[in-house]
């Protein structure tokens, strides 16, 4: 087991966002967190990479538990994320924002450079190393989003809607672009995604999650027909007349 | 070392003209006291240059960091009383007296950073503002800092080395070799992995933790190290003006003239501070002399303030900013 999250609560106030989650992902895996809006699943994530605290419940990542650790230190344990809304840093420009993920790992400024330079070839972005990424499309941005962290060596990688905002084109490119990064960086992917055909097409197993709550997992075709799903999704009259 | 050495000396965008630019500075610099007579000229010249060197610490954490400190007026005193007092009551040799002003404005700096980087933004300025105020109230009411009386160096006969002390032109020199050593830490720091790391900060604080950088570490470690830079210019002044009060060293037009030479000159650049107190210092020495002369007190401040207000509307990066938008529109 890579990851497991055992019966994780996270109350905001009143609000219940997560309620009594668990689940486990194995090495190698490629998973989808689906849900309609408000389901939970970007708070679910911030529980995961020490953005949030957990209410109550356990969160194991390779065996230790990192429940309440800070970000930082989830992330150079081996986690690596990106934002649901970009969060690129406009000063500097796509090379050094890649070389700040790769310091995580090394001190030596011709060791980053170079790792930044292996993962922009990867992701496509190259020709745009000494741009300022702030004037590079919504589909670029969300590549340096995806190289910045995968320069700090993640095992696990954890995308938050990486295809939201992107073309039919552009979504096929970057569910090319993962594979690709996932079989060479041998990784471990977890992602949320509003975009059905993204995530239908890219996960191995979907876990659903709706009004803070799990409610069914399975492979993509199972999924697409449970119940609940759909009652989750479309409503309750619509499951019934079905 | 060779590594070490090129990142001291090579620059960013345009290395060779940027290179040429750092050789014609140093240049008319260093001629300067040669090439002008005028008592008031160098002592311009000295106050720029001390300016320029305040501007380039406080760069580090205002302008790297993105962090408002409006309190780098107490470092300058730790500096320039740790100075003054080891060498009027220890006999201490002047270079001695550095480390520990830079020591005791880094500890002090410690102490307060954990509690004050919990708040952000205008709270923050207004935390490190307040900070400052309590210790020149101190440095007032105590009696082993001379008080409001301040403390007197004494004065010697002969250049003297070991107290640095001579006559205007050993002045010039002297704040020149500091402020180009400064220079060159700041561009090597730039570079450096604290560096990136304090800009990924200010660019973005929870983008930075998921690379995992420790935010308030690094913000903490960020203005420790300005500290530091503040405390050498402030031994600097002792040695300089022979004579330190609260009132010289320690007060809040200080901070907020540091922090505003930045923002003028181009927050966040190598270059923006010694633009920045190109431009305020001289027009402050000489068009605020001459109003004041003519009877006007205070239209200065006026000019001041309009050229602060049209850059924060016009150019938030300062002059500098303004330099590179042009240079790329041509």
């Amino acid at each position: 087991m890579l990851l497991g999250v055992q019966s994780l609560v996270k109350e905001f106030g009143g609000l219940v966002a997560n309620a009594d989650i668990s689940l486990e992902l194995e090495h190698g895996e490629i998973v989808g967190l689906i849900g309609p809006n408000g389901a939970g699943k970007t708070t679910l994530f911030n529980c995961i990479v020490g953005y949030y605290k957990p209410t109550s419940g356990k969160v194991l990542f390779e065996g230790e538990d990192i429940t309440g650790w800070p970000a930082h230190r989830v992330a150079r344990m081996g986690i690596g994320r990106t934002f649901q809304s970009m969060k690129i840093m406009p000063l500097l420009t796509v090379e050094e924002n890649v070389m700040v993920g790769a310091y995580c790992r090394t001190g030596d400024r011709q060791i980053a450079r170079r790792d930044a330079h292996e993962i922009l070839e990867l992701v496509n972005l190259t020709g745009e190393a000494h741009a300022s990424p702030t004037e590079l499309p919504i589909a670029s941005q969300k590549r340096i989003e995806l190289a910045r962290a995968l320069a700090t060596k993640p095992r696990l990688l954890m995308l938050d809607e990486l295809a939201a905002g992107l073309n039919p084109l552009e979504t096929k490119e970057i569910v090319e672009t993962l594979h690709r990064i996932k079989e060479e960086r041998n990784l471990t992917l977890f992602l949320t995604e509003h975009v059905m055909e993204f995530i239908m097409r890219i996960s191995q197993r979907l876990i659903v999650m709706a009004a803070g709550r799990r409610i069914a997992e399975g492979t993509p075709d199972q999924v697409a027909k449970d119940d609940r799903v759909i009652e989750a999704y479309l409503g309750e009259r619509y499951a019934e007349g079905r | 070392m060779g590594q070490l050495l090129r990142d001291i000396f090579s620059f960013g965008d345009r290395p060779v003209i940027e290179r040429v630019i750092l050789v014609v500075f140093a240049a008319i610099v260093l001629a300067f006291p040669w090439l002008v007579e005028s008592a008031y000229a160098r002592a311009v010249m000295i106050k720029f240059l001390l300016f320029a060197l305040f501007a380039l610490g406080w760069n580090l954490i205002g302008g790297y960091g993105g962090q408002v400190d409006l309190g780098q007026a107490k470092n300058v005193g730790f500096g320039a009383y740790a100075t003054a007092l080891m060498i009027v009551h220890l006999k201490t040799p002047f270079w001695l007296t550095v480390p520990v002003g830079m020591f005791f404005a880094t500890l002090e700096s410690f102490a307060v950073a954990y509690p004050m980087f919990r708040l952000r933004r205008h709270y923050f300025a207004i935390a490190t503002l307040c900070v400052a105020l309590v210790w020149k109230e101190l440095f007032i009411f105590w009696d082993w800092t001379g008080g409001a009386r301040g403390v007197e160096l004494p004065i010697k006969p002969t250049p003297n080395f070991t107290y640095m002390e001579f006559g205007a032109i050993g002045y010039h020199y002297f704040i020149f070799g500091l402020f180009m050593a400064q220079f060159l830490f700041m561009n090597w720091f730039t570079k450096s992995k604290l560096g990136y790391q304090l800009q990924a900060v200010r660019d973005n604080e929870d983008a930075a933790a998921s690379l995992g950088i420790n935010v308030t570490g690094t913000k903490v470690i960020a203005y420790c190290i300005t500290a530091a830079l503040g405390a050498m210019g402030g031994s600097f002044m002792s040695v300089y003006y022979l004579y330190i009060d609260p009132d010289l060293v320690m007060p809040l037009d200080l901070s907020i003239l540091i922090a505003m030479t930045v923002m003028v000159g181009g927050a966040g650049s190598i270059w923006g501070p010694m633009i920045g107190a190109a431009a305020l210092i001289p027009l402050d020495m000489y068009l605020g002399a001459w109003l004041a002369g003519g009877g006007y007190y205070g239209i200065d401040f006026i000019i001041y303030g309009f050229i602060i207000m049209i850059i924060a509307a016009y150019e938030p990066r300062g002059i500098w900013g303004l330099i590179q938008r042009m240079s790329k529109k041509g």
